[in-house]
């Protein structure tokens, strides 16, 4: 490995996102691939990255058959009816109950999704609403997301879907819910195997010089516009000097990790059966993908998408869509728990496939966090407080899994983002904004 | 009531919120009990002095994903393929227009900009056709400067929509020179500087900032015009002729302006322009992903979406410049264009074997409020909804403002039962509740003008046994069924003032400042006086002050937040 000078990327896009700060990053530093924290990348022995991940799915749960039974540690408490699928790796989670969202409510499941994801209320503009922070994936992007090929990854199932990972307002970045697409993006000509050749293609430079030259048009534009297109102009040409750096680590060896290897690629589409979109086949083919993207170090912090809140996704078998069923079915929502059992069995699958990816001593999952939740708590009534809360993976030690943690008087969700902020290194003093703002992490579940 | 939960905003947000927005915030915080809602529209027509005219902020505007595929066709040739999938759109206020100039480039959206850029230009290069338009010298190994120089020149005054600067040409010739050498191509080259002219913000986004003058603050440039101008009336860039109108200072002074917005509304491409504005006012884009249980309504495909949404188009079309008409008529009219499938839905012999064919719809629809397109949208994948339907009428063709549900509401309409069979029965119990019958009193009765169509759009006279009532109540006029309720919208002075809110908007890519409130009434006095043809609305609006000048962008966040 070559000796590489530190690269750290600043929290400008989390800030500028918030506090509208117009700075601008001139010549990022040469390509320092493959850093650690501190600056001793592979010195430790222990080359293995940490990663973050969100999964989100939307509409809600039924805290009653979702909530586990008994608290504490291992066998001290039991999974509920509803994560039955989470059985097999139960040891390798933990579920944070009992807490609340306290951003405010103003739009039904939207506001919770901000309050969860941001700790911040949504911002109204017009009549029109969008998210005035940055959600926890790009928090922390902003700060490991330059160590990899791509800054993070945005991952759909559900098909025309927007996702809600967000780097500031109105700034939101797309999902790719084509399973070909992603596969082409991440594993299509461009990938290369540990072991295999830098790519050496002189277009690789001439398209840097491209993108430099596009960068010094977006900088001549800048000094004509209003403040507003600034932040805007700014954020393209961030993400401009982003793809530069990519294109250069072309040009570098492949990260050798043994687990890499290009995965089997997805069908070219997935047609709707009886007018059921083919959610669970287009979900495992993402996480296929997904897996080995984290496994090839490809990125380090990835969302994963299954619905948008408020979805109406027809479910196979299901008399209705999920959102309407949620709200007019009437008793105890058979139907509704019935998909809820297909989410969770598929959000169970995730976390299996990344635990069975071996990485040093352990799994790529011992060194991922995972975040995982939706956008209220009981979804007839879009609820905020008991929100569902389950975390996977270890985090490179750090991250206590197995537990059930029952939090009592509702404790700000913010406190279990401000943790995992810290766990993956980042020293934030606080997360969220107002009554959302956390200043003490949830020391219960760390290591 | 529900809405004062709404959160307090730190400082930190309130400079995000533009005052015209902080005003409709509260607006929203007006709850619907008052009984009568202030339609804001309405302030167009209200006798009350408006403020005087002060032009609202400039701002980047995003091609659309329609307009980016137009303006490579047109330029670089028709028969470039394009990858499927680009940065996608975003509704800001109802429109992808006004999404357009708040949303900026993504990470994801820089990397499929460059796939697209380096695809274009491959397949340009490879095409002697396409490319002869804009090269005509020979194309050697060797680095022709000169040549280099006019191609940059020439195609980046098209893509940019002005003339580039010595510097910025400058810029891609050395781009070309080195690009000649590591390549040992001369021809293969030239696709680096045509990549970078595509993947340019002066390309992704249209920069109208206008100039100062001594009338006015800022007046939009001859080439920012013939930019506004052909995104607004074709959806598409401005042509050579256009261009060249602006180099020669004929789309800033009054005369020569009007007469080329009047030939340009006598070219085929208005066509697009009006299609566009329609769809996304209608929001037909979302018609590509419609979810319907076929189970339920057997006539389900993948075709329906994209065949009910052509039908509107193409009837608003017939509408706007086949037949210049009122814009009323498209609440009323009976004619209509249908293909096969549309055909069976609505139970009419096929007009044609292939495509679409000119119908007269049968007695029991009229107007756009009969068609597939916004009933099947306006509805739930297995059953029609009164809400969605109501809320549509209201918001998107009158221009009303309903506040969103509360979130701690039981929203959920009764079940089926022997009290309550059809949706009218259910929706009227739900009714009786009245934190409901607030604001669903404004929306479910009106949408239940249409129960007599399924939520795909078939016609039926009965709901789980029972006849359907599908009478009701719209601003004073009464209704017995759907015919009723277009005429209906179309007699209510709010269908046409909502267009001219709704077209200014689109038309200008921003939600309108109280200084245009006055250019919103001449442009509605305009359009009642020509008889409320659209074809004259968007004329004037393209004359308007509204569309012509703008203000002195904001340099601080401090002047943003007092804009």
């Amino acid at each position: 490995m070559k000796k590489l000078k530190r690269f750290k990327l600043s929290r400008r896009t989390m800030l500028r996102g918030a506090l509208g700060a117009g700075a601008v990053s001139v010549g990022l530093p040469a390509l320092d691939v493959f850093l650690n924290d501190n600056g001793t990348a592979h010195a430790d022995g222990s080359a293995l990255p940490r990663r973050f991940g969100l999964y989100f799915w939307g509409n809600g749960v039924q805290p009653p058959l979702f909530n586990p039974i008994g608290e504490g540690q291992g066998d001290e408490w039991s999974l509920g009816e509803q994560l039955a699928a989470f059985t097999p790796v139960k040891d390798v989670i933990s579920i944070v109950s009992g807490t609340k969202v306290y951003t405010g409510n103003p739009i039904a499941h939207d506001s919770g999704v901000a309050g969860v994801l941001t700790g911040a209320p949504l911002v109204f503009e017009g009549e029109s609403y969008t998210f005035q922070r940055p959600t926890i994936d790009q928090v922390i992007a902003s700060e490991i997301g330059g160590q990899t090929l791509l800054r993070s990854l945005e991952i759909g199932v559900q098909r025309g879907m927007q996702g809600r990972s967000y780097n500031g307002p109105n700034s939101r970045n797309p999902v790719e819910s084509s399973p070909a697409a992603l596969f082409d993006r991440l594993f299509g000509a461009t990938f290369r195997e540990p072991g295999d050749e830098p790519i050496i293609d002189p277009r690789l430079a001439l398209r840097r010089s491209v993108l430099d030259a596009v960068s010094d048009q977006s900088r001549r534009l800048r000094r004509r516009v209003g403040h507003a297109d600034q932040l805007r102009l700014d954020e393209h040409f961030q993400n401009v000097r982003a793809l530069e750096l990519r294109l250069a680590r072309l040009e570098e060896d492949p990260p050798d990790l043994a687990a890499c290897m290009r995965p089997d690629a997805p069908l070219a589409d997935y047609p709707d059966i009886e007018g059921r979109p083919r959610m669970m086949e287009i979900h495992r083919a993402q996480v296929e993908t997904l897996r080995m993207a984290l496994a090839c170090d490809l990125t380090r912090v990835f969302s994963l998408w299954f619905t948008d809140p408020v979805n109406n996704t027809l479910f196979p078998g299901r008399s209705a869509g999920h959102h309407r069923l949620t709200h007019d079915e009437p008793g105890e929502q058979p139907e509704v728990s019935a998909i809820m059992l297909e989410i969770m069995r598929e959000a169970a699958y995730c976390v299996e496939r990344l635990e069975s990816v071996e990485e040093g001593d352990g799994t790529l999952l011992d060194n991922t966090a995972m975040l995982m939740t939706t956008d209220c708590s009981y979804a007839r009534q879009h609820l905020l407080e008991d929100y569902p809360i389950i975390l996977a993976g270890g985090c490179c030690g750090r991250l206590k899994q197995g537990l059930h943690y029952r939090s009592t008087g509702f404790e700000n969700t913010s406190k279990v983002l401000l943790t995992l902020t810290r766990m993956m290194g980042l020293r934030l003093d606080s997360f969220g904004i107002d009554d959302g703002e956390a200043t003490d992490g949830l020391s219960a579940i760390e290591v | 009531m529900v809405f004062t939960a709404l959160v307090s905003y730190s400082p930190a947000v309130r400079f995000i919120l533009q005052p015209a927005a902080i005003a409709l915030v509260s607006f929203g915080l007006i709850s619907c009990s008052a009984g009568e809602i202030t339609e804001p529209a309405r302030q167009i027509t209200t006798e009350s002095p408006a403020p005087p005219f002060r032009a609202a902020a400039p701002s980047l505007v995003r091609l659309t994903d329609a307009q980016y595929r137009a303006t490579i066709s047109d330029v670089l040739g028709e028969t470039i393929i394009l990858p499927s999938s680009l940065e996608p759109d975003v509704p800001v206020d109802g429109l992808l227009a006004v999404g357009a100039s708040r949303t900026s480039i993504s990470s994801r959206g820089v990397e499929q900009y460059e796939d697209a850029a380096y695809s274009i230009a491959e397949q340009f290069m490879a095409d002697e056709t396409a490319r002869s338009r804009w090269l005509s010298c020979e194309l050697g190994t060797t680095f022709d400067e000169s040549c280099a120089r006019d191609f940059i020149t020439s195609v980046g005054r098209a893509l940019w929509r002005r003339p580039l600067e010595d510097e910025e040409i400058a810029r891609l010739v050395i781009v070309t020179d080195r690009a000649t050498m590591a390549l040992e191509s001369f021809q293969e080259a030239l696709q680096f500087p045509l990549a970078a002219l595509l993947m340019a913000p002066d390309f992704l986004f249209r920069a109208e900032l206008g100039e100062a003058t001594r009338t006015a603050e800022r007046v939009f440039t001859d080439f920012e015009m013939a930019s506004r101008l052909a995104f607004f009336l074709w959806n598409t860039a401005p042509d050579e002729a256009l261009l060249d109108a602006a180099a020669a200072g004929e789309l800033t002074s009054d005369a020569t302006l009007a007469d080329h917005v009047d030939a340009m509304l006598e070219d085929p491409r208005a066509r697009d322009g009006i299609r566009s504005f329609f769809a996304d006012m209608l929001e037909l884009y979302k018609l590509d992903d419609l979810s319907k249980d076929p189970t339920i309504f057997v006539h389900m495909n993948a075709e329906v979406g994209p065949s009910a949404r052509e039908e509107t188009l193409l009837g608003v079309e017939h509408l706007v410049f086949d037949r210049d008409a009122d814009y009323r008529e498209l609440f009323t009219t009976e004619t209509s264009f249908v293909n096969r499938k549309l055909a069976a839905i609505y139970d009419i012999p096929a007009p044609v074997r292939e495509g679409f064919g000119q119908v007269t719809l049968p007695s029991d629809r009229a107007g756009l409020l009969g068609q597939v397109s916004v009933l099947a949208l306006q509805s739930h994948p297995s059953a029609s909804s009164a809400t969605l339907r109501g809320l549509f009428i209201r918001k998107v063709l009158l221009c009303g403002s309903i506040p969103p549900p509360p979130a701690d509401l039981n929203t959920a309409l009764p079940e089926v039962s022997g009290t309550a069979r059809t949706l009218r029965e259910r929706v009227n119990e739900h009714l009786e509740n009245p934190s409901c019958a607030a604001c669903h009193n404004l929306m479910d009765p009106i949408g239940l003008g249409l129960e007599n169509y399924d939520g795909l759009g078939r016609f039926r006279l009965f709901d789980n046994d029972v006849e359907i009532d599908a009478s009701g109540e719209l601003a004073g006029v009464d209704y017995v069924d759907a015919q009723g309720l277009g005429e209906a919208i179309a007699d209510s002075p709010d269908a046409t003032t909502c267009l001219v809110r709704t077209l200014y908007r689109y038309a200008t890519g921003h939600v309108e400042t109280s200084g245009e409130t006055i250019t919103l009434r001449a442009l509605h006095d305009d359009f009642a006086r020509e008889g409320y043809r659209v074809r004259a609305l968007l004329r004037s609006i393209a004359l308007s002050r509204g569309f012509r000048e703008a203000r002195r962008p904001s340099a601080t966040e401090t002047e943003e937040g007092e804009r």
